[in-house]
């Protein structure tokens, strides 16, 4: 029982650690927190993806959000609207190609009018 | 079993819940309510920090107000183009009078959290920034529900002040309660040794504490009026009414940003690094033994003005060789007499020289005087034109005092027709920009390097190694130093205090004189800029390093933000 209940605590331990830090996300892009919820931000090319997930890391459906992406590519930024996909995500399309990590951040717009911004370095 | 792992699952939870709150809070923001306005009496604000920006934004008046200034140095940064998501999409603020950005926000007049996304732009940097703001319901009474834990603790200090509060009135409330408690105990007690009858007595004793207990407490629910409150806890000021620079509870300061410009607070960075221990030297201006003279007349005699009219003023600048002054030797009487028969002797000797060349003129043309003799009463006549010409002009010839070197006239006392001594100076010639600083020292000094003049002003000079003397003066022996860069305003013979530095090495945080301010109480504080608007002392340890520096050895650690400029009127807000 004993080593049942360690295991347990370190295993959230664990799992609390890992997932504070802006690292990779479920759909291999970076996560940023942005208010009541976690984003994780893909970039590839052109598309922009933004995928919305509560604070336990449960997807939040996409739909009723409206989204914002300002990324700064080259010494410029670019703003890119963003439109909810499937599932929990969003998606939008820049007019130039995207670098590998642009910084910037993301906005969005609740289907209750709030916003939430998440800030990506 | 199983309960107890119910129990010890929750507990993990917990510890996991509470241990998740830190670790996030590191990634920007966390997933908490905003950070509660500092003083009820500012408005509510938000700001965001960037490698390159500080901004802050202020909605007020459906109205929101950027502030944007250098993350490190703290200087606004004007010209800046600031684009910020609107639900109408981006919207460009414009630069106010007071070196703001303002955007009508009719949208944030909404209450809640409002999380904004500003794009910056300021020449090369470009910037997105998120600024979470939260506007308070002006609706609610109180500025925003308390958290849970808090509440508890507040009904608890409320209950045990009512208490007191009643029994220093003497309540009769209160009196009555914690007597009937008092006779119920002795009746819960009396039945316990008698044991009869028990569930009934109980049941009514419980009932009747009930009723009483209630009667007595029902107060501590209500609200107690509001309790007197100090000067700084007034309600929300009037809405459009500007910040005030404040003195928060926890001893940091409040400064909002248009306050800050007026005070032209400005901050670096602190950084590790090892200096030079330096010594302080007595010193004093003077001019560049290669760059300054004197205009001395190396006869006695009467000055007159140079061609130019006018003797040259104080401060004129003039070249090396221009004429400053003439001087005429004065001619003594008996050496007028004298000149009188020298010239009456050779007006003389002219008249018969020149008959005599005119006879000779005649002859050698037939032949009856030779060539050569002809010759020799011309040049005998030369001579003496010569010499009467010479005689002439002796009394007219001056002599020129010019300048020695380029530079700016120091010191005049050319008048007019003055008698000048030989050897007497009558100009001192200075290149302002070229000075020297005489320091003395009392240990000979190694080709002392990082050496700085302190005037009395406050400003700085670096100066150069020149050269220690060896002849002792008043028991230390002179070193001279050169003053490189602007010299302007200084002059000559004014005290300096040198600091040149030595071979012992301190490591430490260098840091501006002016950053350091004396409180009160005496101790050496720094203001640290934590947040945006908010700046804390820091008490330090400091110990001299040059004229302008000094070295923070204890207090403050590398890579914080130290106000430099504009820390004593900082000190200063109560």
């Amino acid at each position: 029982m004993m080593l049942q209940r360690l295991t347990l605590v370190a295993g959230l331990l664990g799992a609390t650690a890992a997932y504070a830090h802006e690292t990779a996300g479920a759909h291999g892009g970076r996560v940023a927190d942005a208010g009541d919820f976690h984003v994780e931000l893909v970039t590839k090319g052109e598309s922009v993806d933004v995928y919305v997930s509560d604070g336990r890391q449960k997807p939040v459906p996409a739909a009723g959000f409206k989204g914002t992406a300002i990324l700064v590519v080259g010494g410029k930024p670019a703003r890119v609207p963003l439109e909810p996909a499937d599932g929990n995500r969003l998606t939008g399309k820049a007019a130039a190609a995207l670098g590998a990590s642009p910084k910037g951040a993301v906005q969005l717009t609740g289907p209750d009018g709030a916003t939430a911004s998440g800030k990506f370095n | 079993m199983s309960t107890r792992f119910v129990a010890a699952l929750r507990a993990v939870a917990l510890l996991a819940a509470v241990l998740v709150g830190p670790a996030l809070a590191h990634e920007g923001h966390d997933h908490g309510a905003a950070s509660p306005s500092v003083s009820k009496t500012i408005a509510p604000r938000g700001e965001a920090l960037s490698d390159a920006f500080e901004l802050v934004a202020i909605p007020r008046d459906g109205t929101l107000t950027l502030f944007l200034d250098s993350f490190r140095t703290n200087e606004p940064v004007p010209g800046a183009t600031i684009e910020v998501e609107t639900p109408d999409g981006p919207k460009v603020a414009t630069a106010t009078t007071d070196g703001g950005y303002a955007l009508p926000a009719p949208w944030l007049s909404r209450p809640g959290r409002h999380e904004l996304v500003a794009t910056v732009t300021a020449g090369e940097d470009v910037d997105v920034l998120t600024v979470a703001v939260t506007v308070p319901d002006p609706r609610a009474a109180a500025p925003g529900e308390p958290a849970p834990a808090q509440t508890v603790l507040g009904r608890v200090s409320e209950l045990a002040h009512g208490i007191r509060e009643r029994l220093t009135a003497k309540d009769p409330t209160l009196v009555a309660a914690v007597a009937v408690a008092f006779l119920l105990g002795v009746l819960v007690a009396a039945l316990a040794r008698g044991r009869r009858g028990a569930p009934a007595v109980a049941l009514l004793a419980i009932g009747i504490t009930l009723v009483l207990g209630t009667a007595a407490f029902a107060h501590g629910d209500e609200d107690h009026g509001a309790p007197v409150q100090g000067a700084a806890l007034i309600g929300p000021r009037a809405s459009g009414s500007s910040d005030l620079a404040q003195r928060l509870p926890d001893g940091s300061v409040f400064v909002p940003k248009p306050t800050q410009r007026l005070l032209v607070l400005r901050t670096t960075m602190t950084e590790q690094g090892s200096f030079r221990r330096s010594v302080e030297l007595p010193g004093r201006i003077i001019p560049d033994p290669n760059a300054s003279g004197v205009v001395q007349s190396s006869v006695g005699g009467r000055l007159s003005p140079p061609p130019s009219g006018v003797f040259p003023r104080l401060g004129t600048k003039v070249r090396k060789g221009d004429g400053l002054a003439t001087v005429t030797p004065p001619v003594q009487a008996v050496d007028v007499s004298d000149m009188r028969q020298r010239q009456g002797e050779l007006d003389q000797q002219i008249a018969i020289v020149a008959r005599r060349v005119e006879r000779f003129r005649k002859l050698a043309t037939t032949g009856a005087v030779a060539r050569t003799q002809l010759d020799d009463a011309v040049a005998e006549l030369d001579g003496l034109h010569d010499r009467r010409a010479a005689l002439d002009k002796i009394r007219q010839q001056p002599e020129t005092l010019a300048a020695p070197v380029d530079g700016v006239v120091a010191q005049a006392t050319a008048v007019a027709g003055q008698m000048a001594a030989p050897g007497a100076m009558v100009f001192q010639i200075v290149d302002p920009n070229r000075l020297w600083v005489e320091a003395l020292s009392f240990d000979a000094l190694t080709a002392a390097q990082d050496a700085t003049a302190r005037l009395a002003d406050g400003r700085s000079l670096k100066l150069a190694y020149q050269g220690t003397g060896l002849a002792d003066r008043n028991q230390a022996i002179p070193v001279q130093f050169a003053v490189q860069g602007d010299a302007s305003g200084l002059r000559v013979g004014q005290f300096v205090t040198v600091l040149a530095g030595t071979d012992t090495e301190q490591s430490g945080l260098a840091l501006p004189r002016s950053a350091v301010v004396r409180t009160g109480n005496g101790q050496d504080v720094v203001y640290e800029h934590t947040t945006a608007e908010r700046f804390e002392a820091r008490p330090v340890r400091v110990e001299p390093l040059d004229g302008g520096r000094v070295l923070v050895a204890e207090g403050i650690g590398p890579g914080k933000r130290v106000v430099t400029q504009g820390a004593e009127l900082l000190d200063q807000v109560r």
